[in-house]
């Protein structure tokens, strides 16, 4: 049986054989009939100008950083989520005296108010603007 | 071994007929909202036998196969290729830690013990995973609309990228305070606590409003679907697929309906159990109560995926400005609102909990959710009220 993960890498495979046997099934079956027309990026039926990939708003790398912080941050709180209740989590902690509850809750609180300041500067800033 | 290998082929068969079905179902929907009559034509081939439409998506997956399979010249090919392979895979492959039904008796040829109905049982980190391949799906369309290199691919795909991220966020909030009420993160785990602490839909009103909201942008759906808003971008981040291709993009968009249905029906609903404590985790295994709960299961997803489609024919679409403000400004703040209520609720009652139960008898966890229903319309009223700030639709004046 091997791992406790191997199933997931199996259905991973499983997925992307689907993936790529449909693929491959759809280029054998189907016709093949190549066309200048074809090779044209679809403009809404203009002849296309300049390459598509151009500069493009700061703000969807704004938006992408914020994501990436405010993520990194909520995977911290997994944990604390994950302990509060669990058996084997926060009160055998306590109870082995490594720690106090009250401690663990307002750590928390302290940190989910350092995010929330995050967002606010970051929403005075103008980062979460759009126009 | 081969038991995993079985219980892979089923999900995949079943996602994928569940998948083509569930078009069928949407299509006839959306004739039935709009008055006219829809997909009632294809049954039986040769036939004159209709059944309803039912031949509908065979035809349709048919065809599909048999389109040519074209790769136009001005992409990026390899790319081009990539893209409707990593989103189909990160759309099935969320399925391993997703159970689909309860424990099946154990049958003689194959295993001894009882068969959890889950590709991968036992895995501590489930809704983690969920997320993290949820993620890879970003990767999917954001390789599409570069890949493309046409202009309306570009925009769809940058565009619905950064509609993705942004929700990812209220989604990992919402599912916080389940995770905090139930202290795992095992998705067949917290089915077996909302049979005692009451359905989270009704104790943590707020969290699944995060999380459905969100839920619907993730999956694109019509609310939130400006990742192909046709009217504006064509066909956003796959403008340039054709055939194949383009069936595997729109066959994981409706996969991403469905494990959005699953994971409200399981984190929200209490998965396979009545209400009420009907049902409990104390039944014995058997197939009886097996099928009945696969039954109670899908009947709740089916019935979340039919409000999916019921909403897609009931609101307009939000314009690009207001779905990032609606993502960053209400839902991730009543997130963390909603995170810091649950947490204090536990608080409360890791001190309190015994003498409250002791006082107010079977009366505890309704009391809760009252505090909890009290607290989300508060919460939504003062976002409503503050409104004027978060979403002002007047045009913008330079500043």
């Amino acid at each position: 049986m091997g791992h406790l993960a191997t199933p997931i890498l199996l259905m991973i495979l499983a997925s992307a054989a689907l993936g790529v046997g449909m693929l491959v099934a759809g280029t054998l079956l189907g016709p093949s009939k190549p066309g200048a027309v074809k090779e044209m990026p679809y403009e809404s039926g203009m002849d296309p100008v300049h390459d598509a990939r151009r500069r493009f708003d700061v703000r969807f790398h704004l938006v992408a950083i914020a994501f990436v912080i405010f993520d990194v941050e909520l995977l911290f709180l997994y944990p604390w989520a994950v302990a509060n209740r669990h058996v084997e989590g926060l009160d055998a902690a306590v109870a082995d005296g490594v720690t106090h509850r009250g401690v663990v809750f307002w750590g928390v609180m302290f940190f989910l108010l350092l995010v929330v300041l995050g967002l606010v500067y970051e929403w005075l800033r103008g980062v979460l603007r759009w126009r | 071994m081969i038991l995993v290998l079985i219980k892979i082929v089923i999900l995949l068969a079943g996602l994928m007929t569940a998948a083509a079905y569930f078009v069928l179902l949407e299509r006839r929907i959306a004739a039935w909202v709009q008055d006219r009559q829809g997909p009632n034509r294809v049954g039986i081939p040769m036939t004159k036998i209709r059944l309803l439409g039912l031949g509908q998506p065979l035809a349709d997956g048919l065809k599909f196969i048999f389109k040519e399979e074209y790769t136009p010249a001005h992409v990026d090919r390899r790319l081009f290729i990539l893209a409707p392979i990593t989103i189909l895979t990160a759309a099935l492959g969320v399925f391993a830690v997703i159970p689909f039904g309860s424990m099946l008796p154990p049958i003689s040829s194959l295993s001894e013990k009882p068969i959890p109905l889950i590709v991968a049982p036992g895995i501590d980190v489930g809704m983690i995973f969920v997320f993290a391949l949820s993620s890879i799906s970003v990767y999917g369309v954001i390789l599409g609309g570069w890949a493309s290199n046409s202009k309306y691919s570009f925009l769809g795909g940058l565009r619905s990228s950064a509609q993705m991220i942004a929700y990812e966020l209220p989604l990992g909030l919402g599912i916080l305070g389940v995770v905090l009420a139930t202290g795992s993160l095992r998705l067949e785990e917290i089915i077996e606590v909302q049979v005692t602490s009451g359905w989270f839909a009704l104790t943590q009103p707020l969290g699944f409003l995060v999380f459905v909201v969100a839920g619907f942008a993730e999956a694109a759906r019509l609310p939130f679907d400006l990742p192909e808003a046709e009217q504006e971008l064509i066909g956003g981040y796959h403008t340039e697929y054709s055939g194949i291709k383009l069936l595997l993009f729109l066959v994981a968009e409706f996969l991403h309906m469905i494990t959005a249905s699953f994971l409200i029906v399981i984190l929200f609903f209490g998965g396979w159990h009545l209400p009420f404590g009907l049902t409990g985790p104390d039944e014995p295994i058997g197939w009886g109560f097996a099928v009945f709960r696969i039954l109670v299961f899908f009947f709740k997803i089916s019935a979340v995926i039919l409000f999916f489609m019921l909403v897609r024919w009931s609101w307009p679409r939000f314009r690009f400005d207001q779905l990032m403000s609606l993502a960053w400004k209400v839902m991730l703040p009543l997130g963390i609102v909603h995170l810091v209520f649950v947490a204090t609720m536990a608080e409360l009652h890791h001190y309190y909990g015994a003498q409250w139960v002791a006082r107010m008898g079977g009366w505890a966890t309704w009391a809760i959710a009252g505090c909890a229903w009290i607290f989300a319309l508060g919460a939504l009223g003062l976002a409503a009220a503050c409104s004027p700030i978060i979403s002002d639709n007047r045009p913008h004046t330079e500043t």
